[in-house]
């Protein structure tokens, strides 16, 4: 890109943003209603009454050994769990998988046959999960369980196997490890990934609040680009000596920016007034520059659409609103018909909520929203591609 | 000396419509010249190829010897261009907006200060210069639209119907100032729907009609194409489609259009010779109550060629 039109681009740039100052959209529409509205819900519905706060985990113990009634045990005598946990057993996965779809059981663990022996001999063993979208925090307890289960089964595997290796004869090897310190399974879910789990609403209205204002910030550039084509004034930048792109990359720019300004200053006023975490940052905001990256080029193909500026106000309108229906920012997906649960992953506002409830709801590291920020990316790029496609053809680029 | 504008066989189709067929013409360094076209003749299609805005399915532009296609950002800065709208923003002050499209011309900020008020003087505004547009007449905005074209110092300015909705006086002022551009060596492409604009300014005249060049000249070369051909304005009460339709068919009619609910024009091989056999044909058609045989113009000449008026 040459001097001139980054010049240009910085001119176009500062005009614009001059505008949305000047008539008072910036302020009002990137800050002050997402944090009024977000603080609001999170008044209103977050707090101590967040109902995933007792969990319900069903077991079904086919092995019948050691290791399933330690693992109750150890959580059961886990601090962080104490009054939250309760197990219930089950005889077989049908019964288990019936608990848990008619919400006697938030979720359940099964245990197969030979399960114990199996860990024993150093062949490791697989324990099952079975999980509903309406008991989100006994499946975030559940699924942690899991990992601790599946960390001391590799743990004593490997143990297994390097006595084995070493010359340990294998009717000797469980004694010779146990005593060595792999015992069983010392359960310990304390700290992090339960406590993480409880995913305040007052997070879940913050981020919904941030998710959908990024659409509406951005409509404040579609409506402006519009204006523009009808008052002749974005033709006279195109006659301009700067590439035909210019004002419509210049501005679309704005858009962004405010977008994400949007986006961090919800994100921030839920830390500070609520004291509310959205997970690690370094996994939160490559989320939210994706999710804003999205909502531009959603709201560029919608413009690119229109005829008018009203026209492309209700558009952007009807998008938002329904994408954050759909997606979960309005409503948590979980309370939601099972239909549409999985409608609400054609959405940038369904992989954002599910991304940020594995950040603030587990306390996964970044690499747990590789996934969620590749596809909210995706879809901003297929959306950006056939958005140029219609501003070519309607004359804005 | 290379031509401030050749364009040559330009096309361009809307689906199986073609708007603009063909078009082709050229303007030489310093020459004014004037496009004359009906309503949706084409010619807003035509300048919005020729200054880039449009990509052309066929046909090529070249501005000062440099291709629109292959460099447009070289080409456009020599255009200056006025469009048809107002294309200001009335929020900001005459000053504001020749501040951001000065910019956007690439004008360093200290040079750009003085050029403001250099072209705010040429177009008269330098009293309000810092008054909001939006608070401006009609005649202000179209001499503040004509400056912004003008800051970059363009070697060719394009105005599309510079003076619609303005007040006389305004209007007179704008033809000075194109004028006295025009004097200074500046090159012009005019459009307008008023034909004494374009004979006043303009030296050479090329008449579109439904996307094609139909006639290109001299305004005296266009006229000459009449013969002795004379036009006729008849205002008359009665039923002026059926008079016109009866007056097509008297000899040495070649043209009979109806130009008001009133009035009918014609062209006439001998005009005022073949009055009374023009008061005839009309017979209880209608009442003639004004008459008034005109010698051969442009206007005559651009019913001759287009078979129509220029404000259709």
């Amino acid at each position: 890109m040459g001097k001139s039109t980054l010049r240009a681009l910085l001119v176009v740039g500062g005009h614009e943003l001059r505008s949305r100052l000047r008539d008072g959209t910036a302020p009002l529409i990137a800050l002050v209603a997402p944090i009024l509205l977000a603080t609001l819900f999170g008044l209103a519905l977050g707090g101590d009454d967040d109902p995933p706060l007792k969990a319900t985990i069903g077991v079904v113990d086919l092995d019948g050994g050691e290791f399933p009634a330690s693992v109750q045990r150890e959580a059961l005598n886990t601090d962080e769990l104490k009054g939250v946990l309760t197990f219930r057993q089950y005889p077989d996965e049908a019964a288990a998988r019936s608990a848990v779809d008619g919400g006697e059981s938030g979720a359940a663990l099964v245990f197969p046959a030979g399960f114990s022996e199996g860990v024993g001999a150093g062949r490791g063993g697989q324990v099952s999960v079975l999980e509903s979208p309406e008991s989100p925090l006994a499946g975030v307890v559940a699924r942690s369980m899991v990992d601790r289960i599946s960390a001391l089964v590799q743990a004593r595997t490997l143990a297994v196997r390097a006595s084995l290796e070493a010359g340990v004869p294998a009717d000797r090897v469980q004694l010779f490890v146990e005593e060595n310190g792999a015992a069983g399974p010392a359960l310990s879910l304390v700290g992090d990934p339960v406590s993480g789990g409880k995913v305040d609403l007052a997070v879940h209205y913050g981020a919904g609040m941030a998710v959908m204002f990024a659409f509406f910030v951005v409509g404040t550039t579609a409506r402006s680009l519009l204006t523009e084509r009808q008052n002749g004034t974005l033709d006279r930048m195109r006659a301009a000596p700067i590439p035909l792109w210019t004002a419509l990359v210049g501005k679309s720019a704005v858009g962004f920016g405010l977008a994400l300004l949007s986006m961090c200053a919800t994100w921030l006023s839920s830390v500070l007034i609520f004291g509310a975490s959205w997970g690690d940052p370094l996994g939160v905001f490559p989320l939210l520059l994706a999710h804003v990256f999205a909502a531009t080029a959603i709201v560029m193909l919608v413009a690119s659409r229109a005829k008018t500026d009203a026209q492309a106000d209700g558009y952007t309108l009807g998008v938002a609103f329904v994408f954050a229906f759909l997606g979960g920012s309005i409503v948590p997906a979980y309370n939601l018909p099972e239909w549409l649960r999985g409608v609400s992953l054609i959405t940038p506002n369904g992989w954002v909520s599910a991304g940020l409830s594995e950040l603030a709801g587990t306390g996964a590291g970044p690499s747990a929203v590789l996934v969620p920020i590749a596809v909210v990316t995706g879809i901003g790029l297929v959306a950006g591609t056939v958005a140029l496609l219609g501003f070519r053809k309607g004359r804005f680029a | 000396m290379t031509p401030a504008l050749v364009c040559e066989r330009l096309v361009k189709r809307y689906g199986d419509k073609t708007v603009v067929d063909r078009v082709g013409f050229h303007i030489d360094e310093g020459e004014a010249y004037g496009l004359l076209g009906p309503n949706g003749a084409g010619k807003t299609t035509t300048i919005s190829m020729l200054v880039g805005l449009l990509r052309p399915d066929e046909g090529t532009v070249r501005v000062g010897g440099i291709d629109v296609g292959e460099d447009p950002v070289a080409a456009k800065r020599l255009i200056g261009y006025v469009p048809q709208e107002i294309a200001l923003y009335p929020e900001l002050t005459a000053r504001e907006n020749l501040r951001y499209f000065g910019r956007l011309y690439g004008l360093p900020r200290r040079e750009l200060t003085s050029r403001i008020g250099e072209v705010l003087d040429l177009v008269g505004l330098t009293d309000r210069g810092d008054d909001k547009v939006g608070t401006y007449s009609g005649g202000m905005k179209r001499r503040t639209n004509i400056a912004v074209a003008l800051l970059h110092r363009p070697r060719l300015l394009i105005l599309d119907e510079p003076t619609v909705g303005v007040d006389p006086q305004s209007r007179v002022a704008i033809l000075d100032r194109v004028e006295a551009l025009v004097g200074e060596g500046m090159s012009l492409l005019y459009t307008s729907h008023y034909m004494e604009e374009v004979e006043r300014v303009c030296t050479r005249v090329g008449i579109i009609d439904r996307g094609r060049v139909v006639a290109d000249g001299t305004k005296r070369e266009l006229v000459a194409e009449l013969g002795g051909t004379d036009r006729v304005e008849l205002t008359l009460d009665g039923d002026v489609t059926a008079a016109a339709e009866k007056l097509r068919a008297v000899e040495g009619v070649s043209e009979s259009v109806v130009t008001g609910s009133s009035s009918i024009r014609l062209l006439v091989a001998g005009g005022r010779h073949l009055l009374p056999a023009l008061l005839a044909a009309i017979g209880d058609a209608g009442a003639v109550t004004g008459v008034e045989v005109v010698e051969p113009d442009l206007e005559a000449a651009f019913l001759h060629l287009t078979g129509s008026t220029l404000r259709d």
